[in-house]
């Protein structure tokens, strides 16, 4: 029952992310759905009370609530850019394509998976809504700094998909996945700083120098 | 413990690079490099004597695949940095960079060698999954090294497409962890392991994970239509970088993919992943002979040639007999020194004529000999000439082909590298042999230059000549560890 309550939670963070207008909205969303993702986690290694899981939790806390979005924060702040996000899509519109990336991701799950657990079931389609969703950031948002938060929206529904399943993956393959997420959010942001300086702007759709 | 050196060299090169100053930092590096190389020569040599696995500390595992792809990577990595000393040096000397940004080049070198080289190594597929995204993230800063606009534009789409496709490679190696979890109970990653237990899969999980892979990785290796980071960042980066990105690195994206392939088709026969790699292949060599003929660029013309030679490994992947397989490996090593070659000379091209512009680098021949030559041999190479090695492994592949009656792919494939030959020949022709522009200074190539030129050269048509018995062996072992069948 905790699990439905959390992926729901997850699922309207998740679409909530869509109607963010401005890029610190679009962070703390961010960071309210990494919080999410920490308590599956930690709801996962209280039931089962693993030591690793709770490891991996405090490790997910840490990276993916504190670290990454302070960082991303403060960079926005110091490069002092124009903090609308510039929506190709509206939030109306972007919403209802959500809503068919969750009947496309629950007709996916249902072609694989032959399972009659609903939480498993809802954490599949849940874990591909968030993938699809964070993709959907990435193509029709405009500056840099979605595409970043885009990409780890991906990685945080692949995480919830690992925690739901089997409370995460191997120990060790957990560890090395949240230090490469990080150096990832860091390489990301300081080519943002760099894209900034060289171009004075950070709209992704005006990159268009390389072309054929 | 072999194992362990080769992966741990690099990483000490790293900090060396870091303490020691100039003069020595080029001996130590060259030193690292060359040890490397030797160790994974040995490594390779072991394999081709005698099969089995090599373990260490139960992270690292080494078959005759991951001797083979350690071997290709070590060798392309001493090439490349025997030929960025002058190369950099040069830039130091124009201006263009400051002694501290060598430095940081050495660092992140020696950084990006040791994720390419650990890639084949690790047993987990988990931890080849990181290994794999941080190859991208050691890169991209050898891309946007020059800082410029268009460098920066190429490392971001370097960093953010390839960051996309690995991710859902990640979300395919989740599913692979539920399926085996869900059917033998056990938690772990191990390729060892899942290996032995593939045949006991849910083909339909596995299907639908290896279809994430061949995307995710796929987007990596520079399979169209995920290609697009592949242009600009091969033609952005500095020209050693170049060669390291085409030659090996696509491949070690390759090896993560036929690593997943060889579980699905445990799981679900061969078909499944044939029809795949054949579609995916073959597509890759249409559109880069598409986009062959438009290229302005020499640097990108080099690039979409790699799309296409990666499109013919995984086309022989596809048709996946013991000797298509030995064909795509080989392939694999042809393509690797041929592509390092031409963009070696590529890179000293753009340089002496200060333009990327096709139409503006005429009479190689004339302003620099040595690079005109380089670029002549790594030109009939890359467009199957006899007596290159891609002549050979290209005769393989669709020797295999036509065995196993492919005729219609086969005939496919063979248009389509007409194709490409009529665009590199139309655009390098000219460029090798025109007239050259008033301005242009001759000679003055750096003898280590010259030396990788002909070294790799002479490499080239060795192989295409000779198949010596070691290496015949260890690719024989590599493509029986894929087929599971001898030749």
């Amino acid at each position: 029952m905790m699990t439905l309550f959390f992926l729901t939670g997850i699922l309207v963070l998740t679409y909530a992310m869509l109607v963010c207008h401005r890029i610190p909205a679009l962070i703390q969303n961010f960071r309210l759905q990494s919080l999410f993702l920490f308590l599956v986690t930690l709801d996962f290694a209280v039931r089962h009370r693993e030591a690793k899981v709770f490891v991996v939790a405090g490790l997910l806390l840490l990276v993916k609530v504190i670290l990454i979005p302070s960082f991303l924060s403060r960079l926005v702040k110091k490069i002092k850019v124009d903090e609308r996000l510039g929506l190709f899509l509206n939030p109306l519109l972007s919403l209802i394509s959500a809503l068919f990336l969750t009947w496309g991701a629950s007709v996916f799950c249902s072609w694989f998976l032959y399972t009659r657990q609903t939480a498993v079931f809802a954490a599949f389609v849940v874990s591909i809504t968030v993938v699809l969703v964070g993709f959907f950031i990435m193509v029709f948002r405009m500056k840099a700094l979605s595409q970043i938060v885009g990409l780890l929206v991906m990685e945080n529904g692949i995480f919830l998909l690992a925690s739901v399943m089997a409370g995460g993956m191997p120990f060790f393959v957990e560890i090395a996945i949240a230090f490469d997420v990080f150096v990832c959010a860091i390489i990301t942001g300081i080519f943002m700083y760099r894209i900034n300086k060289v171009f004075t702007h950070i709209e992704v759709h005006r990159l268009t120098d390389l072309k054929g | 413990m072999l194992l362990f050196l080769i992966v741990i060299i690099p990483v000490l090169g790293a900090v060396l690079s870091v303490l020691l100053p100039v003069r020595v930092r080029g001996i130590a590096n060259l030193a690292a490099h060359g040890g490397v190389f030797v160790l994974a020569a040995v490594l390779a040599y072991h394999f081709s004597v005698g099969n089995g696995v090599l373990v260490f500390g139960g992270v690292l595992r080494a078959d005759a695949l991951s001797a083979f792809f350690v071997f290709l990577i070590s060798l392309v990595n001493l090439a490349a940095l025997v030929y960025s000393r002058p190369y950099l040096r040069e830039d130091v000397f124009a201006g263009v960079l400051s002694e501290k940004q060598v430095r940081g080049y050495d660092i992140l070198f020696n950084v990006f060698a040791a994720t390419m080289l650990v890639v084949p190594l690790l047993d987990s597929l988990g931890h080849m999954w990181v290994a794999v995204e941080l190859t991208t993230l050691a890169s991209a800063f050898l891309v946007g090294f020059y800082n410029s606009k268009s460098s920066v534009e190429a490392a971001w789409k370097y960093v953010i497409i390839c960051s996309v496709g690995i991710t859902l490679a990640l979300l395919g190696t989740v599913l692979v962890y539920h399926a085996v979890a869900a059917q033998t109970g056990l938690k772990t990653l191990d390729w060892s392991v899942i290996i032995v237990q593939a045949p006991g899969l849910d083909p339909r999980v596995i299907g639908a994970a290896f279809l994430f892979i061949l995307v995710g990785y796929g987007t990596k290796a520079g399979l169209a239509p995920m290609h697009t980071w592949l242009p600009d960042a091969h033609s952005q980066a500095l020209t050693p970088v170049s060669a390291l990105l085409s030659g090996v690195l696509l491949k070690t994206s390759l090896y993560a993919i036929i690593r997943f392939a060889m579980i699905t088709q445990k799981a679900m026969g061969a078909d499944f992943t044939s029809r795949l790699f054949i579609f995916f292949g073959l597509f890759s060599v249409a559109v880069a002979g598409i986009f062959l003929l438009a290229q302005k660029d020499f640097k990108r013309l080099l690039a979409y040639s790699s799309i296409e030679h990666v499109g013919i490994i995984v086309f022989a992947l596809g048709v996946g007999t013991p000797l298509a397989v030995f064909g795509a490996l080989f392939h694999a090593l042809n393509h690797a020194m041929s592509k390092s070659l031409i963009f070696f000379a590529a890179g000293n091209a753009v340089k002496r004529y200060k333009t990327h512009h096709l139409h503006m680098i005429h009479g190689l021949v004339r302003a620099m000999p040595f690079t005109a030559g380089a670029a002549l041999v790594g030109l009939l190479s890359l467009v199957g000439m006899p007596p290159f090695g891609i002549f050979m492994s290209k005769l393989l592949i669709l020797t295999a082909c036509f065995q196993k009656g492919l005729y219609g792919p086969a005939a496919l494939l063979l248009f389509f590298l007409a194709v490409v030959f009529g665009g590199l020949m139309f655009h390098l022709g000219p460029s090798i042999f025109g007239k050259k522009p008033k301005g242009v200074v001759s000679g003055g190539e750096a003898f280590s230059m010259k030396l990788v030129f002909v070294v790799l050269a002479l490499f080239l048509v060795f192989l295409g000549v000779v198949m010596p018995t070691p290496l015949r062996a260890l690719l024989e072992a590599a493509s029986r560890t894929i087929t599971g069948v001898g030749i």
